[in-house]
């Protein structure tokens, strides 16, 4: 009797773990890729210095003025932080829907153990 | 005596690698910390782990701090064009942000290995402990703010051939 509690237990807490393992990869995806292109990308674009005429095959040319580069930093952090504040939200949010799953499980519980 | 002689990029390039090195170091401080902080709440409330994850994605910020900078200071670094003002420019800003980080670090590590074991007996620690994790954050922060004002200056640096 008492293993298909624990059985039962394990299978709720794999439940509820399940969606916090993907959220927690999904967060350290994007604190791994956000800055660094977030970088790049307002660089060249956000923030570009005089770029004149742009063909097709001058993209990659090596005399392209570079874009403010100081402006692009801080995007970076900005997104650094954006990503943290994310995260906050999340695992607190998290937290407070905590209670509604376990209840019914438990009752199923006990009306077996009568 | 040349304004641009052929070693400056060697101080330059220390400040690159400062910058990544040091914060990293202190990134693995902290996490590790309060890594394992988290590792004995987690063995009486698992249900308390994401939100006691928060130091460990506070020191992630730190080295991505290091990041960015040491990608800065790279973009600025040229093999022909490049004094030994700019050098030292670079060079302090590496270090001022890589030293910060790792102070930052350690305070994230600390502080978040002793909050985390108090959450599992006081729910209330968890708003203190987000402040203070903020305010050890923002140390890396400043470190940061003064590396993106002194590479700022590097560019004002004079053209190698004139003094």
């Amino acid at each position: 009797m008492s293993e298909h509690v624990a059985v039962s237990k394990v299978n709720a807490q794999t439940a509820e773990h399940g969606g916090a393992l993907g959220k927690l990869v999904a967060f350290s995806l994007t604190l791994a890729i956000a800055p660094i292109s977030s970088y790049f990308i307002s660089e060249r674009y956000l923030w570009a210095g005089q770029s004149g005429d742009y063909s097709s095959e001058d993209l990659y040319v090596s005399n392209r003025i570079p874009g403010n580069s100081t402006y692009a930093a801080i995007t970076a952090i900005v997104a650094a932080n954006v990503v943290l504040v994310a995260y906050i939200i999340v695992s607190v949010r998290d937290d407070k829907q905590e209670p509604a799953p376990v209840a019914p499980a438990g009752e199923l519980e006990s009306k077996k153990t009568k | 005596m040349s304004s641009c002689p052929p070693y400056a990029p060697f101080f330059g390039f220390g400040g690159v690698a400062s910058a990544m090195v040091l914060s990293t170091v202190g990134a693995a401080f902290g996490t590790s910390k309060a890594g394992i902080g988290i590792a004995g709440l987690g063995t009486f409330k698992p249900e308390l782990i994401m939100k006691s994850l928060i130091p460990v994605v506070m020191s992630g910020i730190i080295a991505v701090y290091g990041l960015v900078v040491a990608v800065l200071i790279v973009g600025g670094i040229q093999p022909g064009d490049y004094s030994l003002y700019a050098g030292f420019v670079h060079l302090g800003a590496g270090l001022a942000c890589g030293c910060t980080g790792m102070a930052a670090g350690y305070a994230i590590g600390l502080v978040g290995d002793s909050c985390v074991r108090a959450y599992v007996y006081e729910s209330k620690v968890f708003v203190t402990m987000v402040l203070i994790l903020i305010f050890g954050e923002v140390l890396g922060l400043y470190g940061l703010i003064v590396a993106l004002i002194m590479n700022s200056r590097a560019a004002e640096a004079p053209r190698c051939g004139t003094f």
